[in-house]
């Protein structure tokens, strides 16, 4: 009882300064120059990592058994959008996030943002290793900015074309290099009873990594504004593509990550899915019954004869503004995505891709694979992983972004609205967003 | 009675100071926070937060998904608790009519989804509607119960068969608590079961109608779990399906300023049409 | 009397009817949760055939270091000791409220009727600052005194103890001597037993099903109650499918122990559900 009776005491104390700290707590933060210094801390330390990959514990006591002065409590929680993004900036807020999170590329902008990360720029041990890693990975993390850094890329989710070999053989449907070609097999699939693909309406990420294969460019910032342009040429020329077969009905729209959605590829009602190379382990246990049916082509073209990839997903590991020892979390969150060790085993745990040049010959990633009638598809994932387009941003309010852009494409999939219609809506909202947020844009 | 001022003390401080610490602080607070904006220079400028004064609030009062959100629960609400308290009131009055037999076991039987969490129930349901995976497939076939015209009543579903039994008990609870000595009264005047139901057993337990009333216009309004679960199977849900995701959806931008004018809003209006449901039902005399 | 037949059938009629409404999903789920490999579709889906449940309530306890087990463990320390706690607090300061007059009576009583307005998502921002504050926030505490606060209860006890506590009683123990502390937790607390039970019971299950408040205070995924796991697990089954099976068969797990308290409390909420209702 005591102990209660005291805490409480605190408690109320306490609150009487929270309103006061809270908003002094942004000051000084504005007063903090952008770059830390990179020192090494004197003696050893302890950091905290939050993440969401599962068994990462695993592979964090190998680091902790070699580093004794530096070692790592690690956190885990809900995905990123599930809460654990609400929780960092929370914390941020609160002044106790951890050292190092687990942030995906899309919502590294929101946190920048909030000035809630660590330029790594100065930090001589992260500028060495920027060689080690696919070029377009470190421009999402850097934002295409010479000398800083405000995360170490982890993880990518270069884009190919799973599709079902024994059905497109059995019906004499070629597989398809281009997007028109995409077009002219899911006239045939529907022929067959079948559907070439479920559409994505809810996870706008998969639409996105498309847009980005044909060359959009959904933000810009120039320093002084951000601009929005969620309706450019190319992605219109993806909206109008998709909607094209939607409206024939030549695609199903089971809403993604479902148990629903897994049945359509169990049952073999939908025969392909462009998607990442994370994708092969989702089809691999949620449709088993399909085993050693499929294969893994590279990505459509719309232009025959490119080669250019999209895109879906991938993470960094970044350091909170908050964290006393930028140096050694930098130390540690290059081990975690650079080294072999490290790289193997959350490729083995957590079915994460590397994001480093060498990571592609990982033994693993260099056998064939059951499930695909034992291609070695990671090898077509490999390539893509070098055509990915570095240019593209993501904004400051992703969040947002993808829930009004989904709201949007929920509609335009039971025929009210067209995807077009829901990207300039979502681009508007945006706008809005960033206005009440007051983030300077261009419209 | 100031004689009993130390045990009134001691009874009332425990519970006080905690509910002070945990409700009163943080309702002040989410208030003076939703008087505030942000301000910042360049696009990746750090923010400072300024005085706004009602700024925020002119942004509730323009939001269109916000109030179409409210519009949807009040659909919802006006629907859903009558349906889950007629059926609650009416089984109650079965379990009391003397009709039934094995009492104990209905009881139990009606009152076990309230020990389901409402995440989990949404989870369980979700599947059970979804077409190709639900056991009545008989229905799913006919009419997707996921599509926009019928998700609303999906989950209303779902939240009167958590809450049926829950409110059945109360009622009934009530009803067990009514003298005998009524019903012998009615029954040498020669009415029948119907009768003492209607114009007997109703209007005794009237007051517990209306408890479970207000508690359920409260409930709806603070729907949470149901939606954001079924964003996952449906995509007739949006981010700002009902009130209190749009205040999630908003915290997590993050805007903490604006998802705090939203949830003083939402919580007024829910204490103005609580009010006035238990204005309207004391002008009709019921207590 | 054969009169009186036709209405006895159809009332058991209709009582069957809704047996099947209420028992048929959960029913589900428990045959979904023991299918082989999270297979809901295989098979037939209210017959447990491809039957492992054993074998999935395993895999359930292994997996991560058997963290399912501790969230259920977790669960039960945050449910049980907040309801027994919460329901004493509440059930004192809804007797002061009932049986003495004092200046500020009702308005203390009605700024706690106005605390259960408040929707859940606008107090957990601030809440998480202030234990952010004292260095509480990411502890067991962080969940756990919160809880504590139940106004509801204020309101069942209030009202019970207007009924069932008579003003004579009071003054008879009074005159022999008993002090007014003493009074309560000898006599009054015996009178307001049921109300006390069906407190307790309100109080269990909106802290067992509450995910929103350790969702916002707690990091450490070994503090984690075990809705919050549940979910935790749910968010991520896209890149990791093979987590919607362990989500299935925990959620099955996790109604278990709600299910035993209600079944052996049955006795006491079944008298005391009223409660709330006696005006």
């Amino acid at each position: 009882m005591r102990f209660r009776a005291r805490s409480i005491a605190i408690l109320l104390l306490s609150t009487l300064s929270i309103t006061a700290c809270s908003s002094g707590g942004d000051d000084d933060a504005a007063t903090t120059t952008g770059t830390a210094s990179c020192a090494p801390s004197s003696g050893p330390v302890t950091l905290t990592y939050t993440t969401w990959i599962p068994n990462i514990e695993k592979v964090v006591d190998v680091w902790n058994k070699a580093n004794p002065d530096i070692q790592v409590k690690v956190q885990t929680g809900p995905n990123g959008n599930g809460g654990t993004y609400a929780n960092f900036f929370n914390q941020l807020k609160a002044g106790n996030a951890p050292d190092l999170g687990h942030i995906e590329y899309d919502a590294l902008p929101s946190f920048r943002v909030q000035d809630g990360l660590t330029d790594l720029g100065s930090c001589d041990i992260v500028a060495q290793s920027q060689s080690k890693f696919i070029d377009w990975t470190w421009n999402q993390v850097s934002f295409g900015e010479q000398g800083h850094v405000y995360g170490i890329p982890q993880d990518a989710g270069p884009m190919a074309l799973f599709y079902r070999k024994d059905l497109f053989e059995k019906n004499n449907i070629p597989v398809p290099t281009t997007w028109d070609e995409y077009a002219a097999a899911a006239e045939k699939v529907k022929a067959a009873g079948g559907y070439i693909t479920n559409f994505s309406q809810s996870d706008i990420n998969q639409f996105a990594g498309l847009a980005w294969q044909a060359g959009a460019h959904w933000f810009g910032n120039d320093g002084t504004n951000w601009t929005v342009s969620m309706t450019d040429d190319a992605t219109k020329k993806v909206a109008d593509y998709w909607q094209g077969l939607i409206d024939k009905k030549l695609v199903s729209s089971v809403p993604p990550w479902t148990p629903e959605w897994d049945n359509a590829y169990n049952s073999s009602s939908a025969w392909t899915w462009v998607s990442a190379v994370w994708g092969a382990n989702s089809i691999a246990s949620g449709a088993p019954k399909t085993s050693g049916k499929w294969a893994v082509a590279p990505m459509p073209q719309w232009t025959a004869g490119d080669k250019v990839a999209g895109n879906w997903g991938g993470s960094s590991t970044a350091v909170f503004k908050t964290s006393k020892h930028p140096y050694e979390a930098a130390k540690f969150a290059l081990w975690l995505n650079t080294s072999t060790e490290a790289l193997t085993l959350l490729n083995k745990e957590a079915n994460l891709y590397p994001a480093t040049k060498e990571g592609a010959s990982l033994p693993a990633l260099k056998e064939g694979v059951d499930f695909y009638g034992g291609q070695k598809i990671y090898d077509v994932f490999a390539e893509a992983s070098t055509e990915v387009k570095a240019d593209f941003t993501w904004g400051p309010t992703m969040t947002q972004t993808y829930a009004d852009a989904s709201d949007g494409f929920k509609k335009a999939v039971t025929g009210q609205g067209t995807l077009t219609q829901a990207l300039t809506d979502a681009q508007s909202k945006t706008i809005s967003t960033l206005k009440s947020q007051s983030i300077p844009v261009k419209e | 009675m100031k004689r009993h001022a130390s045990a009134i003390f001691f009874f009332v401080t425990p519970f006080g100071v905690l509910f002070a610490l945990f409700y009163l602080i943080p309702i002040f607070y989410a208030v003076w926070q939703s008087l505030y904006t942000v301000k910042r220079t360049g696009t990746f400028g750090p923010a400072t937060d300024v005085f706004g004064g009602f700024v925020q609030y002119r942004e509730v009062f323009t939001n269109g998904p916000f109030w179409e959100s409210i519009e949807r629960v009040f659909l919802f609400g006006i629907v859903q608790v009558p349906v889950m308290l007629g059926l609650a009131l009416f089984l109650a009055l079965l379990l009391d009519s003397g009709l039934v037999k094995g009492k104990g076991f209905f009881r139990l039987a009606f009152f076990l989804p309230y020990a389901v969490p409402g995440v989990v129930a949404a989870i369980m349901w979700g599947y059970l509607y979804s077409p190709n995976l639900s056991p009545f497939t008989a229905v799913t076939a006919s009419a997707d119960l996921l599509s926009p015209s019928f998700v609303l009543w999906a989950m209303a579903n779902v939240v009167t068969w958590v809450y049926i039994g829950y409110n059945m008990l109360i009622i009934y609870s009530a009803l067990l608590a009514v003298p005998t000595e009524i019903y012998e009264a009615a029954k040498i005047d020669g009415a029948g079961v119907f009768r003492t139901a209607w114009s007997i057993k109703i209007p005794m337990v009237l007051p517990a109608i209306v408890l479970t009333t207000v508690f359920s216009i409260i409930g709806t309004l603070q729907l949470l779990a149901e939606p954001q679960v079924f964003r996952s199977f449906s995509s007739a849900v949006s981010s700002t399906y009902t009130p209190n995701l749009t205040v999630l959806s908003t915290s997590a931008v993050p805007n903490f300023h604006l998802a705090a004018a939203f949830s003083v809003v939402l919580a007024l209006a829910t204490f103005i049409l609580s009010f006035a449901f238990l204005k309207f039902t004391q002008r009709k005399g019921v207590q | 009397m054969a009169a009186f037949k036709l209405p006895k059938y159809g009332a058991m009629l209709v009582m069957a009817v809704f047996t099947l409404y209420f028992l048929t999903p959960l029913w589900w789920l428990f045959v979904a949760s023991g299918k082989k490999d999270g297979q809901v579709t295989e098979g037939s889906p209210l017959l447990p055939d491809h039957f492992s449940l054993g074998e999935n309530l395993s895999q359930l306890f292994r997996y991560n270091d058997g963290i399912f087990l501790r969230w259920m463990a977790n669960s039960i320390a945050y449910t049980v000791g907040a309801a027994l706690l919460g329901t004493l607090l509440a059930g004192m300061c809804g007797y002061a409220l009932a049986k003495y007059v004092f200046r500020g009576r009702e308005l203390i009583f009605n700024i706690v009727l106005g605390g259960v307005l408040v929707p859940a998502t606008a107090l957990a921002l601030p809440l998480f600052l202030m234990f952010s504050k004292v260095e509480l926030a990411n502890t067991f505490w962080a969940v756990f005194l919160p809880s504590l606060v139940n106004p509801f209860g204020v309101y069942l006890g209030r009202i019970y103890a207007a009924a069932s506590v008579p003003d004579e009683l009071l003054e008879a123990a009074r005159i022999d001597g008993s002090g007014e502390v003493r009074t309560f937790f000898t006599l009054s607390t015996r009178l307001m037993a049921p109300a006390f039970v069906t407190i307790f019971l309100f109080h269990f299950v909106a802290v067992w099903n509450n995910f929103m408040l350790p969702l916002i205070m707690l990091g450490n995924e070994r503090l984690f109650p075990v809705t919050l796991g549940l979910y935790s697990w749910n968010t991520q089954v896209n890149q990791h499918p093979e987590l919607r099976a362990l989500v299935l068969v925990g959620a099955f797990v996790s109604i278990v122990p709600m299910v035993i308290a209600f079944l052996s409390l049955q006795r006491f909420w079944r008298s005391g559900l009223g409660a709330g209702s006696i005006k």
